[in-house]
């Protein structure tokens, strides 16, 4: 029986090594490449890990981009502040732990040249000035950067003391007993991060020449600071330190926790970014789980020849993981590739208006992107591939005998399990993930229950539809298409839950794209405030008015302004008052702008409290715009000691830890003014307007020394306006906040295109949900419309029918969805982005039509090739490629 | 060796237990002196792995596979330098050396049971089974597929059991087994040519 020649060969004692399975893996997913299932798989894992990795490579260089320009926005890695000069045992300490320091004076005092004085905001600053970037500033070669303060003797000057004092290049100014030279007119501070810190124009000096000009006298306002660099360990290092300093009262800046924010719309477009991404991966990983179905389906004949051949069940799971394993690397790779070119495409669209310079891509989001298709690999395909391992080789004889499908329950589980992980390696937060996770399970539960009635009740209308003797032959393809899904009606709740969650993704990212647009929009509308007007006298003010009323709209309010210090909270010392996290807050410790008001200030929205009542305090002073264009003089009232109701901003109440019913006093002059809290307001920082933290009613402020600030719109026809107001009004500081406007209308604009670009990734990753679902169905469609034929279906019927029953299960699906889209928005807007929740009617219509349309148009597609064979190929295709 | 029986007597079943496809309920039955009973089904694996052939009746070609890569998988569970060449040798034996590169969908009937012959036999199996091997093929095709399964059979020295209704087929081989009503019975040569 048993022979031998030299043709015998005895593969038994030779298992293979893992390189020839590697090898055998890669050739076997070579040939694989002819099978669509293979080639959806690869799209899909392509486009997770390209949607993953464009973001990550975006936001981790966007982050490393921040932490740098915050360094150089603070002035330093950490920067501490306080009223006295710091003690050299702290300096030493900050040295030793590795960090590099330079000295810095802040103080407000008068200038003068000839004789003309004006008040000026001093900055002190020492040769180690600055430690971080350089300022841009005009030493006589027109401005050039420059990584230096002035040396001793010299002063570098704000423009605006041109037009106000007529300082110049190579002036003299005098400041208190001494005298410098403009060596510079600056531009922009290393350590600044833009806009207008101080109302007062900058005059830069050398701590060499602070002592001479006498202004460091017992009791005056003067802020020391330390600016300090090095490395995060050693800013870690420190702090127990910095702790106990903040409890002393002292100010610490950090810049791991002080970041310059980059304003709301980018934040929000920041988290968008990453919903969006997080939605893309798991679109993808739905098409990996459909078309792993597919896959396995068809693997499953080649998993029996090879168990005939020899092959152990270790053997058959080690050679489809690895050809699998070399799927994902290659649409890694391709992902990765097109990821980077994503990213570049996001930086091109936001560079130009990011005020910082990014650094270049680092690799961990490469090995994010690859860890994602893996992940998504394992999760949503590993259950069902185990299918392959449990293939018996009886059935090369008996076909039936195919192993059983993997529990739904375990796909499920499985594939929720890798997702929340990601989720959690996304965002960082392990209950935002868990909680996301446990809701998008038990939604899914009860979608099943809602698919079923949606289903039953498509399909009971369906087969409601007139049937005519010869009934007309569309709602005849619309009954048949029913009837089919409803045969396979657990077949059909998956691709409806599938096709459901795709399109509520799809149209999530969408809605949210569109309502973020708007609330930007609304943000900052046409008539934006682009001037702002500072240090107008009372007396000037009817004046000024006049000089403005035609040009400007009568929203624009004049806000008077008297600056105080708070001296007391509820009677203590605001220092044992508020908390300690408080403690630092340069609100105890600067002069606040204080305003009184009537009416509760455009943009502001109360939290707590109710705004003064009509009998709290009414001077004839209205500070209205439009009032006060008639209004007479200012009213004055006597001094009194009675408590005053005021209203606080709500963050800085958190801050201080003060509450409606508190007290807050504050020294204006020489005189002290105490306020107890009756609303608390919340306000928009971003408005353009201007803002305050304290509003008192009218008839308090009004004694005090006080000058106003407005904001107001100026259009290109009104361009005469501000050289007129500079002429008329010489004290008045006109700011043109143009330039910062604009920079933050492209801003936006920009924000938006990125937007757009994510929201094709998750669309294209949608679609490939859709493809891979189809693909999925096509052997048991092609094995109905194999029997139709043969049952003498014309080509024509059996196109509308298999039209009509994509159509309908596109539009269960979208019904699905947007009811899914609608409630996932609402949590996203009310819980995440900060936004109000808006229902969305159109939804409803839009994309379960859409749905319909979609579903139809690809599945009619893909069903084309499989209606032009023979009956016969058509049923012997089931089972096959 | 023929296994002869009508439609439904169990034939492919017979064939499944003796190539350790499937475990026997009951009694024992060796293979190449080890008893079936005794191995999992990995342990039957690894038994027929090299050693054994097959042929069916539906030949079960990989239709995403060429002609080629068909007959280089029983091959490739085992790493050799000459897998590929084997392959072709096998392929140019059966008469396909030309078409190689080609799918199962575009060979005939003939020609895809061809592939299927090579793959049987390029392991060099010492046992080949056969079920029905020219049951989807015309009675010419099929006269020309014994012909050269028994010529490979010869060329190679293997051990060849075919499960068949034919009786033609079967006379050809050195030994006839009838299955009827779950017995394996001796047919004599006249039984046989009856």
């Amino acid at each position: 029986m048993m022979a031998s020649g030299d043709s015998r060969r005895d593969t038994r004692r030779i298992p293979g090594n893992g390189l020839h399975w590697l090898g055998l893996a890669a050739r076997g997913l070579k040939r694989d490449l002819r099978a669509a299932d293979v080639r959806a798989l690869f799209v899909a894992l392509a486009l997770a890990v390209a949607a993953s990795t464009m973001i990550g490579f975006f936001l981790d260089r966007l982050e490393r981009g921040l932490t740098r320009q915050a360094g150089q926005m603070l002035g330093g890695d950490l920067v501490l502040e306080q009223g006295e000069p710091f003690s050299s045992e702290l300096k030493s300490t900050l040295r030793e732990a590795g960090m590099t320091l330079s000295d810095q004076v802040d103080l407000v005092s008068m200038i003068s040249r000839g004789e003309r004085f004006q008040p000026a905001s001093l900055k002190v600053v020492d040769s180690a000035y600055p430690l971080y970037g350089a300022s841009r500033v005009d030493v006589g070669n027109g401005v050039e950067p420059l990584a230096r303060g002035p040396g001793p003797g010299e002063a570098w000057v704000d423009p605006r003391l041109e037009s106000l004092i007529d300082l110049q290049l190579g002036d003299e100014v005098r400041v208190g007993r001494t005298t410098l030279t403009v060596s510079g007119i600056i531009e922009r501070e290393a350590d600044q991060s833009g806009g207008f810190s101080s109302f007062n124009p900058r005059l830069m000096m050398h701590v060499d020449d602070l002592a001479a000009t006498g202004l460091v006298q017992p009791g005056s306002r003067i802020e020391y600071e330390i600016l300090a660099a090095g490395p995060p360990a050693a800013v870690s290092s420190l702090d127990a330190r910095l702790e106990a300093l903040k409890r002393d009262g002292v100010e610490v800046r950090d810049v791991r926790v002080d970041r310059p924010g980059l304003g709301r719309a980018l934040e929000r477009a920041e988290k968008y970014l990453a919903l969006a991404g997080l939605a893309a991966v798991l679109l993808a990983g739905v098409a990996v789980a459909m078309a792993t179905r597919r896959y396995v389906d068809r693997h499953l004949d080649t998993a029996a020849l090879l168990r005939c051949f020899g092959a152990s069940q270790r053997q058959l799971t080690r050679l489809f993981a690895l050809q699998l394993g070399w799927l994902a690397l290659a649409a890694s790779v391709c992902g990765a590739l097109l990821g980077l070119a994503g990213q570049a495409g996001l930086l091109a669209l936001l560079t130009a208006f990011l005020p910082l310079e990014l650094p270049p891509p680092g690799p961990l989001p490469l090995a994010l992107g690859v860890l994602t298709a893996l992940a998504v690999l394992v999760g949503f395909a590993g259950p069902t591939l185990l299918r392959l391992k449990r293939v018996s080789a009886l059935k090369v004889l008996r076909r039936e005998l195919d192993p059983l499908p993997a529990s739904a329950w375990l796909v499920v589980a499985m594939a929720s399990l890798v997702f929340g992980g990601l989720m959690w390696l996304y965002s960082g937060d392990l209950w935002l993930s868990v909680a996301l996770l446990v809701g998008g399970l038990v939604m899914l539960v009860i979608l099943g229950g809602v698919g079923t009635l949606i289903l039953s009740g498509v399909l009971r209308l369906a087969a409601l539809l007139p049937q005519g003797a010869h009934g007309a032959s569309s709602t005849r393809a619309l009954r048949l298409g029913a009837r089919q899904l409803g045969r396979r009606r657990q077949a059909s709740l998956g691709q409806l839950l599938a096709f459901a969650v795709t399109f509520a993704a799809m149209a999530m990212i969408g809605l949210v794209r569109g309502d973020l647009l708007t609330a930007w929009q609304d943000q900052l509308p046409e008539d934006t405030p682009n001037y702002f007007a500072i240090n107008i006298q009372p007396q000037e003010r009817d004046a000024f008015v006049e000089t403005l009323a035609g040009a400007v709209d009568d929203r624009t309010a004049l806000y008077p302004m008297v600056r105080g210090r708070i001296t007391a909270l509820n009677g203590q010392p605001p220092l044992e008052a508020v908390p300690e996290s408080g403690r630092g807050s340069n609100a105890l410790r600067r002069e606040l702008n204080l305003t009184w008001r009537d009416t509760l200030p455009e943009g502001n929205r109360l939290v707590a409290g109710e705004w003064f009542a009509a009998g709290d305090r009414v001077s004839e002073a209205e500070a209205s715009f439009s009032e006060a264009a008639n209004a007479g003089g200012v009213g004055a009232t006597e001094p009194s000691d009675e408590i005053v109701p005021i209203s606080l901003e709500a963050e800085l109440a958190g801050r201080l830890g003060l509450g409606l019913g508190d007290t807050m006093s504050f020294t204006i002059g020489a005189d002290t003014l105490t306020g107890r809290i009756t609303s608390l307001r919340d306000l928009d920082w971003d408005s353009f307007r201007p803002n305050f933290y304290v509003i008192f009613p009218p008839g308090v402020l009004e004694r005090f020394g006080h000058t106003y600030i407005t904001a107001f719109h100026l259009g290109d026809e009104q361009s005469s306006l501000p050289g007129q107001i500079v002429k008329n009004f010489p004290a008045v500081s006109l700011l043109n906040v143009e330039a910062i406007l604009g920079q933050v209308r492209d801003l936006l604009t920009q924000v938006t295109r990125s937007v757009e670009l994510v929201l094709g990734f998750v669309l294209l990753a949608g679609i490939s949900v859709l493809y891979a679902a189809l693909i999925a169905s096509r052997p048991l469609r092609a094995h109905e419309s194999g029997l139709l034929r043969v049952f003498g279906a014309s080509d024509r019927l059996i196109s509308r029918v298999q039209g009509a029953e994509f159509a309908i299960l596109g539009l269960a699906s979208g019904l699905m969805g947007a009811l899914l889209a609608e409630l996932a928005a609402a949590g996203i807007y009310a819980g995440w982005l900060d936004l109000a929740p808006r229902l969305h009617p159109w939804l409803w219509i839009g994309l379960p039509l859409g749905g319909a349309l979609l579903v139809g148009l690809i599945g009619h597609g893909l069903s084309r090739s499989l209606r032009r064979q023979t009956p016969m190929a058509s049923l012997g295709l089931l089972g096959e490629a | 060796m023929a296994i002869l029986g009508e439609s439904g007597a169990g034939k492919s079943t017979l064939l499944g237990l003796l190539a350790g496809l499937d475990a026997p309920s009951s009694g024992e039955l060796k293979l190449f002196g080890e008893s079936l009973a005794a191995l999992d089904e990995d342990g039957r694996a690894e038994l027929r792995a090299g050693r054994v052939g097959f042929v069916f009746q539906n030949f079960q070609l990989l239709p995403t596979l060429t002609a080629l890569e068909n007959v280089l998988l029983p091959l490739e569970l085992a790493p050799a330098a000459d897998n590929d060449a084997r392959a072709r040798d096998w392929l140019t034996r059966v008469g396909l050396g030309e078409r190689l590169d080609h799918l199962p969908k575009q060979l005939s009937g003939g020609e895809q049971q061809r592939v299927a012959l090579a793959r049987a036999f390029v392991t060099g199996a010492e046992l080949v089974f056969a079920d029905e091997p020219t049951g989807n093929l015309d009675p010419a095709t099929g006269e020309r597929i014994i012909e050269r399964l028994f010529a490979l059979n010869r060329e190679a020295g293997t051990t060849l059991m075919l499960v068949t209704h034919d009786h033609a087929l079967a006379r050809r081989c050195d030994r006839c087994l009838r299955l009827i009503d779950g017995q394996l019975v001796d047919m004599t040569p006249e039984e046989v040519s009856a």
